[in-house]
């Protein structure tokens, strides 16, 4: 669905910091950032992803990108361990803003608390996610 | 706010500083200028690709590996700091990376303006005259805040920020240092002379004040001074100042928003393809091409090279397919698309 001129796939939870989570069949949650957040932070230059196996607190921050010199911290969507992040941005970051909800995706967790951590992020068709997105577009001047 | 202004400070200082105030729980706005000098590097930058660190410990230039984003630069004392540290709630650290830039860079423009320098600020965090960079500025998020650090350049050692970056030959460090001199100015080169540092901050403290609010001296808490010395020997332990980077086949060296000089070599199958050329404003602006390859005739190599400059770096492509469809030109193993990736600018 569109909230905007932004995408928000359906099929994923958001947080207030501009993530998407997917939950895979396989358990695993693919974690990336929303077009709004791509749209924000202009081209991104740089990431880090954390290395495999490393344990994630929801809502902590536990990867960097740069953009505009300005390095900025990714949080955590859920908490758990990477199980893996995509090699990809480290050579090319920009897949982030050309494809936030394909070939751009952060890293996928192997959670830890899932069923009640889903209960801290929003769905796009939410009325809550709607509100939520209108104020952050009137903050961002967008 | 506190402004906390330390005057000349040791140079490990200069940094962690800022680093510290956040994490301790603090905010205001910093102003210092290191007492020795030294390198500084990007958070996400690899220090042995970036700077020559046999020559700075050669002559006891400490290099340091910084939280904030951008490139190598190579401080002293002929700069003065601001370092603004924002509470996640301040209205000023609200927006897009380019409205608080543009909102926190507004009174160092002023500032310029106001010691007679016509600065402008281009967007999205540098801040110029005549054309020329006079102000280098990076941000970051640290320990939920938003910290934007940069400087007044009152004078500037061209020639040694040239001399501290790792080149691949002095060709290349030849035209960093030329394009540095062209592209980046200071106080004493656009007044003649370099006004009182007190007078400086004076200015400075008055137009932050218009933007963030009223600004108290105030002495830096003996806490902040603690959580720098917990920091110091992680930040400058060789496995944080090695452990940012990444490796790639090009070198590129940012000069100012929109100018870079990059060297790039490709190995095409006809033999390596060397490029050294200056882009600005997404436009190749000098080049030089070289290599162990062969082209026929001989000047075909200076007529592509005049064919390529002033071309944008997106019509390279269709400028090097239309240079071979209209030219009689012969390089075995070397074709227009091998060209191409030679001059594939860095993102």
């Amino acid at each position: 669905m569109k909230i905007g001129k932004y995408e928000f796939p359906e099929d994923r939870y958001y947080d207030r910091d501009h993530n998407w989570a997917l939950v895979q069949a396989d358990g695993l949650v693919v974690q990336g950032l929303s077009d709004f957040a791509q749209d924000i932070a202009g081209e991104i230059l740089y990431t880090e992803p954390p290395r495999q196996g490393r344990d994630l607190e929801q809502g902590k921050p536990f990867m960097s990108m740069e953009s505009g010199k300005w390095v900025g911290r990714i949080k955590a969507v859920v908490s758990g361990k990477v199980e893996a992040s995509n090699a990809e941005l480290e050579e090319n970051s920009a897949l982030i803003n050309k494809d936030p909800y394909g070939n751009g995706w952060l890293v996928k967790i192997r959670p830890s608390n899932l069923e009640a951590e889903l209960a801290n992020l929003m769905k796009p068709t939410s009325p809550e996610f709607a509100e939520f997105m209108k104020a952050e577009m009137a903050k961002y001047g967008k | 706010m506190n402004l906390y202004d330390l005057g000349k400070v040791p140079w490990l200082h200069s940094q962690l500083l800022y680093h510290a105030l956040p994490r301790a729980g603090g905010s205001g706005v910093i102003l210092l200028s290191p007492a020795t000098p030294y390198v500084c590097i990007g958070y996400h930058q690899d220090a042995a690709q970036e700077v020559d660190l046999d020559f700075c410990r050669e002559h006891g230039i400490p290099v340091f590996r910084r939280e904030v984003g951008g490139g190598a630069v190579y401080l002293d004392g002929n700069q003065l700091f601001y370092q603004i540290v924002l509470p996640p709630d301040h209205p000023a650290a609200q927006g897009d990376k380019e409205s608080i830039y543009r909102r926190l860079l507004a009174p160092v423009v002023r500032t310029y303006q106001a010691i007679g320098i016509p600065a402008e600020y281009k967007p999205i965090n540098d801040i110029i005259a005549g054309g020329r960079k006079i102000s280098g500025n990076g941000a970051a998020e640290i320990a939920g805040c938003t910290v934007l650090v940069g400087n007044l350049i009152l004078d500037f050692n061209h020639e040694m920020m040239a001399r501290v970056l790792r080149v691949p030959d002095e060709k290349f460090r030849d035209k960093v240092f030329k394009t540095l001199k062209d592209n980046l100015t200071t106080i004493r080169q656009e007044l003649g002379r370099v006004p009182p540092v007190d007078e400086l901050k004076a200015v400075l403290v008055r137009e932050f004040e218009a933007v963030l609010g009223p600004l108290e001296p105030a002495a830096l808490p003996a806490e902040v001074y603690r959580v720098a010395d917990d920091l110091a020997p992680r930040m400058t332990s060789d496995e944080w100042l090695l452990g940012g980077g990444r490796p790639g086949r090009e070198r590129d060296v940012k000069i100012q928003a929109g100018v870079h000089v990059s060297q790039c070599a490709y190995k095409a199958r006809g033999g390596l393809i060397r490029a050294l050329m200056v882009v600005r404003d997404e436009r190749i602006a000098e080049l030089e091409l070289s290599g162990d390859f062969f082209i026929y005739p001989a000047e075909r190599l200076g007529e592509l090279e005049r064919a390529l400059i002033g071309a944008r770096v997106s019509e390279v492509e269709s400028v090097l397919a239309e240079f071979y469809q209209t030219r009689a030109v012969e390089s075995p193993g070397v074709g227009p698309a091998d060209f191409a990736e030679a001059l594939r600018v860095p993102a």
